[in-house]
C-alpha cells in the first residue's frame, strides 16, 4: 500500500491563521468600543463604527470553517460535542438574563450585550476541554 | 470495540504520529482507537486493515452484549 503524506495546508487552514482571526476579531471589537465612546460621533459614523467588528468575524468564520473542513473524524466529534455543550447553555445564559431583567433590576453597565458576548466562548472552550478529556 | 491497533503498531515498530501520518489523522485518534476510547468510523477501519494487510475482524473486534 502506498504511503500518501498529507497535503500541506494553506495559510487559511492553519489552525494559528484562525487564532489570528479570532484576535484581530476582538482587538477590533475593543477598538470599536473605544471608538463609540468619543464623543461628537455622528449616528451613521457609529453605526459603521460597531459595523466594522463583522470584517475580522468574516475572516475568522472562513478560517474557522475551514480549520473544520480540515479536522480528522475524531476531532470533527470532539469539535460538536463542544458545540453540544456550548449551544443550550448560551440559550440558558440568555434565557436566564431575560427572566431575571424581569425579576431584578439588572445593571446594564455589567449585563449588556457587550459582556455577554464573552461566556459562549467560554462554554465553547470548557466543551472542548471535557469533550477532549474523554478521549485522552 | 477491542483492537489490537496498538500490537500491531508496535510490531512495525512506528510511533503514534508516524501511524497517524500514514492514515491521515492526528496522533490523538490514534491513541484514542488504541485505548479503546474511540471507535474508528467503517471508512477509517477498512484504512487500518489495508495499512496493516489485514482483515478488519482481525483487527477489530466487537463486543456484543
Amino acid at each position: 500500500m502506498t504511503v500518501r503524506p498529507q497535503q500541506e495546508k494553506s495559510i487559511v487552514q492553519r489552525p494559528a491563521f484562525g487564532i489570528i482571526a479570532g484576535a484581530l476579531w476582538v482587538a477590533v471589537y475593543m477598538i470599536s468600543r473605544m471608538i463609540l465612546k468619543t464623543p461628537d460621533l455622528g449616528q451613521t459614523t457609529k453605526i459603521l463604527v460597531a459595523l466594522l467588528p463583522a470584517i475580522p468575524c468574516g475572516l475568522f468564520l472562513w478560517a474557522f470553517m475551514r480549520n473544520i473542513q480540515n479536522l480528522d473524524e475524531l476531532e470533527r466529534k470532539v469539535q460538536m460535542e463542544a458545540f453540544a455543550f456550548a449551544f443550550p447553555l448560551t440559550i440558558f445564559l440568555l434565557m436566564l438574563l431575560g427572566l431575571l431583567q424581569l425579576a431584578v433590576e439588572l445593571s446594564p453597565d455589567n449585563w449588556s450585550y457587550r459582556h455577554v458576548w464573552a461566556f459562549p466562548p467560554v462554554f465553547y472552550f470548557a466543551g472542548l476541554a471535557i469533550a477532549w478529556r474523554r478521549y485522552k | 470495540m477491542k483492537t489490537k491497533l496498538r500490537l500491531l503498531r508496535a510490531e512495525q515498530g512506528w510511533s503514534q504520529g508516524e501511524l497517524a501520518e500514514r492514515l491521515g489523522v492526528s496522533r490523538q485518534t490514534v491513541n484514542a482507537i488504541e485505548t479503546e476510547k474511540y471507535e474508528p468510523s467503517l471508512t477509517l477501519a477498512f484504512k487500518i486493515a489495508r495499512l496493516f494487510e489485514m482483515k478488519l475482524e482481525d483487527i477489530f473486534q466487537p463486543e456484543f452484549e
